[in-house]
Order: C-alpha cells, then structure tokens, then sequence
C-alpha cells in the first residue's frame, strides 16, 4: 500500500476552496477537513450472496479497509456521503460497518440519501449517520443525483452515475476510466465501492476531468 | 431370425404397400435396435434417417405385444426424441403420427418446447405421450419438476437427432446430463443419435455413450448426397467492392435463381442481413410480395411458425433466413438454396445445400453469393473440399462447470438429490470424465455456502444439506431457476408490440436502448417507429420513414474452419500461378492483376507483409492464409515482440486472410528483423504473456456467468426480478478476479479462452511455415484488394507496452 508520499493526488483550486482527488476515489475537502464521497453500495455483495448468488465475500472488507487508510492518513472530522451508502436493505455486513464504526466515534457521517438507501432511519441512527435528503455547506451543495441546469447554489456535488470517460485517441486506440467530473453547475464523484460499474459521460469544453489511473490522477481537460 | 418377427413383417409390408423398399442402413439400425443396442446412425438428410430408429422402435413394439398393439393406450412415456430446434418438432411430429395412424397403433406423439401451451404441460403431467419430443432445455425442466423419475418410468430408448449440432456446444453438455441421470433411473436404456457426417464420428459416439460404453455401433449410411455448387460471379468484378457483409450489390443476380425455382431458401450469416436482404428484395422486385417470406430467432413464434407451414405447403417462393432454418427440416418443394456470404465451414455449408432436394436421389442445388470479390476465393476452396470429404470436427466441450453447477441446481429444486449417486452419474459422462474429487466438492460448496471466505456475518442461501442430501428450500429461488434453465446466452430481450396491439417479435435491449422515440427501426421485415417502453415491452407504430436503422445483433463471428482454412490457402496458391481452372478464380483475375501492381501476390512459399501509411496511422498487414482464430493469436504476438523492441500501442484487427497491426508510431518492423519476430523461440512464454488472455476470458465469462446463475436474464413480459440484483458480468469477473481468483468459473473462462480459442498447435505449424518461407515486404502507396476488408473491420483489440500514464497523456494531447 502507498504512503503519504507517493500518495497520489492532485489539488484542485476551484471555487475559491482546495479539493484533493485522490486516487482511492474520494475527495478530501482541505476548508472542512471533510472526506466526501459516494456511492459505497455496502453489503451489496451480502445481498447477493443472501439470494443465492456466490459473488465474493470480502468486497466490503476491502473497501472499508481503504477507507480507514484515508481516514488515518487525512485525520478528517467528518465524512460526507453523497449516496448509495448502503446497497438494499439490512444484512449481516451492515453489523460489520458497526463494528467497523466504533473505530472513528469521533468522526461524523453525513449521509446525503441516494436511491439505493432504503433502510429505516432507525438502523441508521444505530449507526451514528446523520441522514439528510440534501446537504449545504459554504455554499456548496450535495445532492446524489446530478442536477442539470444552475440550481442557485455556488457548486454541486453529485454521485449516481459512476462516471467513467471514455478516451479516443489516433490508431483506432480506446481507453475508458472512472473519472471525477466537473460540469458547469454540477461535480460528479466516482463510485468509492469496487463492487460498482461504470458508465460512460461525455464531456463538454470547458468542464474539467480527472481520470483515475490506477494509482495516479491525471486532468484530462 | 429378426427379419420375421411379427413387427417386422408389419412395418415393411406397410412400406411395401407403400412402393418403399428400406434402405440397407435403416435394416441394420432396426436389427441392432432390435438386439437392445445403442449407437449413431449416420446418414444425410432426405434418405429417412427417422425411419431407421422410429420404425425401429415401432417394430419393437409390435413384437412385444402382437396381439393387441393396435389398442394398447396409454401406456406411458417410452421413447423420448431429443431436437435442437423448435422448428424441427413439429415436422417430426406429424411424420410420426402418419406413420402410427397408417399403422394404426394407439400411440400418442406429443411435444415439449418452450413453446408447448401451459394446458399441454398440464395434459402431459396427467398422461405422457409414448413418444415425446423435447428440447434439451425442456428435458432439463422435466428434470426440474417434482417426482419427475415417475415421468420416465417406461422410458426404454432416447434418440438424440441432429447429435452433430449438439456436441460441440453446452447444449451438448445438457443432453449428457440428461442422459447420465436417465440412465441412472432406466439402467436399460437404449441411446441413439442421429448425426450427419463429421471429422470425428467415433468420438461424438463416446460423447452420447459415455466413455465407458461398451455396446455401442455406428451404422453409416454410405449414401452421397449430390451437390451442385455454382458460385454468383459478378458481371463486374474490377467493380465489385473489395470490403463488405451484405451482398445487396449482387441481389439482381439473385432473382433469376429464386425465378427459375420453385422454392429458395436464402441463407445469410446474420439476422440483421436477412432483415436488409428481405427488404432489398421486396423493393427490386415487388412481384414478390406475398411470396417472400422473413425467417430469424427474433421473428415472432407464430410468424415463424406460419413460414414454416407455408414453406410446407410450397405456397412461398422464397424464404430469407438465417442458421434458424439450418436443421434438418423437410421442406420438400425447396429446390434452391443460396448462401449470401461465405458459410464459414464445410459441414455448414453441406447442411444449408442439403435444405434442396430433400427426396433421396434429388440433387442440392446451392449457389454461393459472395459479398466481396475475395469471398469468390472460399466458394472455390468449399468445391474442392466437398470433393475431398474435407468435414469438420465437432470438438465436445469439456469440464463446463457451469453446466454442472445449472444441472445441480435443477435437481436440487425437483427431488433434491444425493451426492455420491450423482457424483458417479456426472463422472461417467465424457465432459466431466476427468472431474476431481477436489472441483466436486468445490461445486457443492459454492451451491450450500456460496464458497470460501466465509464469516459468521455470511448468510448465502441457496441449497440445504442433510447428509449427502441435497435439496432447495426456497421456492423464489427454484422458481427462477426453472425460468433460467438453458445454455443459450442473449442479450436481454424485449418484446416489440404495436400500440394498437399485435405481436411483432422480440429484440435486444442493448439495440432499443440506444434509439430515442421517434426513431425508426426494422423487424421482421416492417418498419417501425419507436414510441415508448412500458413494462418490458416495446411499444411501436408503423412507420413510413425512408431510411431506417436495423438491429446489428449481437453474436459471435463465426471463424473459418481449419479445414476451409487450408483449402482456401491451396486455392490462393492456385489463384496465384494463374493455372487454374476454378471459374471463381479466373474471374478474379483483374483483382489479382490489381494487387500485384500496387504490391505483390504471394506464392507458395513465401509470406507477403505490406506497410502502409494513411490518415489513420501506421499499417502492417500479414497475410497467412490461416483463418480468424490463429490470426487473432499471432497478431497479439507479433504486436507483444515489436512493442518490446519500443513502447509501442497497437490496434489489431482480422480476418481469415490476414491481420492489421495500426500504430500511432512507425511500426520497426523491417527485412532484417523480420524472421526473428516470427520464430517458434520462447512461444509458449510468450503466447501466454502477449495473449490478453484477461480479456479474452472476460468475454468468455458472461455466458458462464449466466449459466451459472450468477446472472438474471431479462424475460419478455417478465419485470426485472430485483433491481438491486443487477449487475453486468464483466464487474463480476473483475470482482472475483480481484477476490477469489481460485473460483472454478473463473478457471473454466479462461481455460475457454486458451484452449477453445487459441489454436497454439495451429499457430506454431504456421510459424514454422513461415520460418521456411520467404518474407516479402511491400510498401503501397495505396490499400491493396487484399488489406482493405481487413482495415475496414471495425472491431478491434489492443496490445500496448506504453505506460497507462503515457498513452493518457498521449491521447490528452492529440484531442487538445
């Protein structure tokens, strides 16, 4: 695993606030000492196992280990989560998130509701998560689907889609990679679950890219 | 003495009164049927090769019961037909029961396929007909339903006909587990199989018998079929276009054929060519209208169904079709048959000519429409491999764990079932021949615990155990397992309705998800505007736009055979001495004159490569001669050997002549190097490194996945079962890739990949070939007629040695 050095990052300076996109697909909001992100889809792979489909166990394991890393290494005070926390409804790898829980009592948990978070607002209280069906901070504005058209706030954070690009290049060459998208009005975040799809956007001018390589971030326009 | 027996006298008097003689082989199969045996009879179609195992078991019957065989009802299931194709049932069917009610015995003939009523089910689960024709897939449900050993009870002989198209396939595989657990009920069991001639009837014998057999024979028709071949040349071969899949260009010299017939059968490769091919003819020639008729797997059941009556009764002039028509049916007024496009095999094209002149002794008239001039080359090379008896080899599918994990479940939701006493079935079948006790438990494990990496937090469900019983509890589950049984993989599907009602046919969601309302469409030979999607189905309205965009379907291109391969390089050899006497090859005289003055024609013993420079980048074309498959392979290792000598990204493309390796970058590929980068040296190594064997078992996976279970199809009709249970099988493979890289199924994708696709013996005889041979290396100023189809092929792969950074900010750079 890489170390604060080698870490890969880039700092973003938009809208007068330093946003890191890391590697690990989250962003850490330097102004709030916030980690954002989205679309986790937790115990998805416990819901498919639950019927009958034997698709690894483990999944969550790994990306709750990735997010522990991130939170060790940034020493955030809060985790912003712009959807999709959770895949269906309750199973036994949301009692390993509570478990998991107790590591960072400390920390606050917004989660901003996506359609997949249909749990009882019991369970998560249970949890310690603070639930809200949109979230505003200095302006900026967390909603998990993306939105269109200018929606008078100074910026908008996004999830839902997984957004990937594709890159198309002489000789016929073809690449496509998850990516953090900025549109206009409306930043798009990419799935922090490694049990997650992608799909295709397509950028306008003027809209910034960043395409996630393996371990690096690369601006892509 | 068998030749007196009661039966016997029966059913050869009836032939008799009939002005029939049987043929010899049809005598033997009944003597050894008669004796209790199993085997394969091998005969062409049209010489009643039905007769021989049907008759067979009719006598069978007269003999056991000589007094009464004309009243005795009911008398439960006895034999069971196995058909590939829906289509063929019907035919069967109605041959069958002429022939029980001529000989006036009570026997009831029945059908199971998916498209059997449900009141039909219903009426068979009451009373089994005697003799039941069924799809693998339905046997497979029959398997699936409770108490189903009752159903089999009098069964004393399975026939599977059309055996050649199953082995080879996972269908192939779900007729032996048929088979294993049948004969694990019924010890006695008498198997069949009908096939037409193959590279390896022997083995497909030990594939329906089992590797353990010791009883059974092939009994060969030794009956030719005479083919006609006659290639469509084109009037204007310097016009005629170098690329293409369609032919359309050639369709006014397809009418005279279809004219002087009395019936054609039009053959193309895929469904959205027949769709062009229907359309096309209909606006050349509107006399056809009415007598033109659209055949495909996405054409409505009872659409198809009514062409194929029609086809029957010699009311329809022509028929466009696809592989849907390909099996044995009998449709006597058929007279011709034209294949637009190459058939890709010998045996294929065997099979489509034998679809005219269906009565023994009438001649298969077939005409092959090339649609391109190179095309003209494989029609050549099919004459003199039919003269040769060149047929292919139907490779059986082994170790399909997938299958195995399908079948199990299907057992599982019926009856349940015990361990070792299937263990022992399933080993006894070719496929799972050299199944291990370890991939055994394995496949239990993945059914009852959903595998390793098992916590107290895991709550997989799917099979209960008791003991070595094994059994599920879940009806939700055993439901959409019985909605899930088969090994034919599609896309989702779609039902396409009008708005104001009526079916239409189905089509692939991937196809209407990229259309927006209002666009217009082509199925089943109508144009249609696309309104909306409600509830899984397709809402449509005619449409009268000019232009319209037809489905390209999904499914694999179908490579050359290895046997055409070769042919097709002695014919290019042929070609090129210009001694030939192949009118294909005389006609294509201007091409080659053409080739030879913009680079060069390659002789026997001498491997030609062209550099080319255009507005895409950097071109290398190879020409083996060796076909799709080996093409694949070697392109992937010439492109790793010179992307070591640079870090160099390559697009590769091919096709059965030859391959493309397109760069960004001169490709350092020169005179000296050349024979270093096609040596045999390091070729295994190398293979496996330059190989992307991860993609290429990726593509392998989504069928096993779906086999497997791991995947819910859409269904017509049908609302997806749970959302959240969505997910597309290449995020599987990445998933257990990264997690549980020892998964079987994942094994068995890449065993796929290697084994069935990568041809290494193929590949290093072409490389020693070419080790003796001369390489040429032209630089054209131009595209040659010999690298053009294969630059115009639009799917690709890609092999690269740069660093992913570096090709990133390579492409941020060009695109600006």
């Amino acid at each position: 695993m890489q170390n604060k050095d080698t870490a890969a990052r880039e700092i973003f300076r938009f809208k007068q606030q330093h946003w890191h996109l890391l590697a690990e697909k989250a962003i850490y909001w330097e102004e709030e000492k916030a980690l954002i992100l989205s679309d986790l889809h937790l115990g998805k792979s416990a819901h498919f196992r639950k019927a009958g489909i034997a698709v690894p166990a483990g999944i969550m394991q790994e990306d709750l280990f990735r997010l522990q890393q991130l939170i060790t290494r940034y020493l955030p005070e809060r985790l912003i989560i712009v959807g999709d926390m959770f895949h269906s409804r309750h199973n036994n790898e949301v009692q390993y998130f509570k478990v998991w829980r107790g590591q960072f009592v400390h920390i606050r948990i917004d989660l901003v509701l996506g359609n997949h978070d249909i749990m009882n607002e019991e369970i998560y209280s249970q949890l310690e998560i603070i639930t809200h069906e949109t979230l505003t901070i200095r302006d900026i504005h967390f909603i998990h689907e993306p939105c269109e058209d200018n929606n008078g706030y100074l910026y908008t954070f996004s999830g839902h889609l997984h957004p990937a690009v594709v890159m198309a290049g002489p000789a016929k060459q073809r690449l496509r990679l998850p990516c953090f998208y900025f549109g206009r009005h409306c930043g798009i975040l990419p799935a922090f679950g490694d049990f997650t799809g992608l799909a295709s956007l397509d950028p306008a001018p003027g809209e910034s890219v960043f395409v996630i390589a393996g371990k690096s971030i690369i601006r892509t326009q | 003495m068998q030749q007196h027996s009661r039966g016997w006298k029966v059913v050869t008097g009836w032939l008799a009164d009939k002005g029939l003689q049987p043929f010899t082989f049809q005598e033997d199969a009944w003597q050894a049927y008669l004796q209790g045996r199993s085997g394969i009879v091998n005969a062409p179609t049209g010489f009643g090769k039905t007769f021989s195992l049907f008759l067979g078991a009719v006598i069978a019957w007269i003999d056991a019961h000589p007094k009464d065989y004309h009243k005795k009802s009911r008398n439960g299931l006895q034999l069971m037909w196995i058909t590939p194709l829906r289509a063929l049932a019907k035919d069967l069917g109605r041959a069958m029961e002429e022939v029980l009610r001529e000989l006036d015995i009570a026997w009831e003939v029945g059908i199971r396929s998916g498209d059997t009523p449900l009141a039909t089910r219903a009426k068979q689960k009451q009373q089994m007909p005697e003799v039941l024709i069924i799809t693998p897939e339905s046997l497979h449900l029959l398997l699936a339903q409770k108490e189903y050993p009752a159903v089999f009870k009098h069964l004393h002989t399975v026939v599977t006909d059309e055996w050649h198209e199953l082995l080879g396939s996972k269908r192939g595989v779900m007729v032996e587990l048929a088979l294993s657990r049948l004969r694990g009920l019924r010890p006695e069991l008498k198997v069949w199989g009908i096939s037409a001639t193959i590279g390896n009837l022997e083995e497909a014998l030990e594939v329906l018998l089992g590797p353990y057999h010791q009883n059974g024979l092939i009994i060969r028709a030794n009956l030719k079929k005479n083919i006609a071949l006659q290639s469509v040349i084109p009037n204007e071969i310097e016009n005629y276009p170098w690329a293409g899949h369609l032919g359309i260009r050639m369709l006014p010299q397809a009418l005279p054929i279809i004219e002087d017939s009395q019936t054609t059968l039009i053959f193309t490769n895929t469904r959205s060519q027949s769709e062009i091919w229907y359309q096309s003819l209909l606006k050349y020639d509107p006399m056809l209208a009415g007598a033109l008729a659209l055949h495909h797997g996405s054409i409505d059941m009872e659409l198809r169904i009514w062409v194929e009556e029609a086809l029957h009764n010699g009311i329809l002039k022509a028929v466009v079709c696809t592989a849907s028509l390909d099996l044995g049916v009998d449709f006597r007024p058929v007279d011709a048959v034209i294949q637009v496009g190459s058939p890709k095999g010998v045996a294929r094209f065997l099979q489509r000519a034998g679809r005219s002149g269906h009565q023994p002794g009438a001649v298969s008239r077939i005409f092959f429409l090339p649609t391109h001039a190179l095309e003209l080359v494989e029609a050549a090379a099919l004459k003199a491999a039919m003269e040769q008896d060149l047929i292919e080899s139907r490779m059986p599918v082994l170790l399909a764990y997938d299958v195995l994990l399908q079948y199990l479940m299907t057992l599982a939701v019926s009856d349940g079932f015990y361990a070792p006493e299937i263990y022992e079935e399933v080993r006894k079948t070719f496929c799972y021949q050299d199944l291990t006790p370890d991939e055994w438990q394995w496949i239990l494990a993945f059914l009852t615990t959903g595998g390793e990496a098992l916590g107290s937090y895991d709550e997989f469900r799917k099979l209960e155990r008791q003991g070595d019983h094994y059994y599920c509890k879940s009806r939700m589950l055993a439901m959409r397992h019985r909605l899930h049984i088969g090994t034919i993989v599609s896309d989702a599907m779609l039902k396409v309705k009008f708005m104001s009602g009526g079916y239409v046919g189905v089509i692939e969601e991937s196809f209407i998800s990229r259309l927006s309302p209002g666009d217009s469409f082509t199925l089943a030979g109508r144009n249609l505007e696309f309104v909306l999607i409600k509830d899984m189905t397709v809402l449509v309205r005619k449409s009268n736009a000019k232009r319209t965009i037809v489905p390209s379907y999904m499914g694999g291109r179908i490579p050359l055979s290895s046997n055409l391969g070769r042919m097709l390089r002695e014919k290019f050899n042929e070609a090129l001495s210009r001694r030939t006497k192949d009118p294909e090859l005389i006609a294509l005289q201007p091409l080659f004159s053409r080739q030879e003055e913009l680079s060069h024609i390659p002789k026997a013993n001498e491997l030609l490569i062209e550099k080319i420079t255009t507005k895409d980048g950097y071109h290398l074309f190879v020409y083996p001669f060796e076909g799709r498959l080996v093409h694949e392979v070697m392109a992937a290792l010439l492109a790793y050997r010179i992307s070591r000598i640079q870090p160099i990204t390559f697009s590769i493309a091919m096709n059965d002549y030859g391959f493309e390796l397109l760069s960004d970058q001169p490709i350092p590929l020169t005179a000296e190097n050349a024979k270093q980068l096609f040596s045999t040296d390091n070729l295994l190594t190398e293979l496996q490194t330059s190989v992307n064997a991860t993609e290429m078992a990726r593509r392998k996976f989504r069928d096993i996945a779906v086999i497997a279970g791991l995947i819910f199809q859409g269904y017509p009709g049908k609302h997806k079962a749970n959302r959240h249970l969505q997910s597309s099988a290449s995020l599987l493979f990445n998933v257990f890739k990264d997690y549980d890289p020892q998964n079987l199924l994942l094994k068995q994708a890449f065993n796929e990949a290697f084994f069935y696709q990568m041809e290494e013996a193929r590949l290093r005889e072409t490389l020693e070939r070419i080790a003796e041979s001369r390489i040429v290396i032209t630089e054209p100023d131009k595209l040659t007629p010999f690298c053009f189809p294969i630059k115009v092929d639009s799917l690709r792969d890609t092999m690269t040695s740069e660093k992913l950074e570096d090709r990133i900010k390579k492409l941020i750079a060009v695109n600006g």
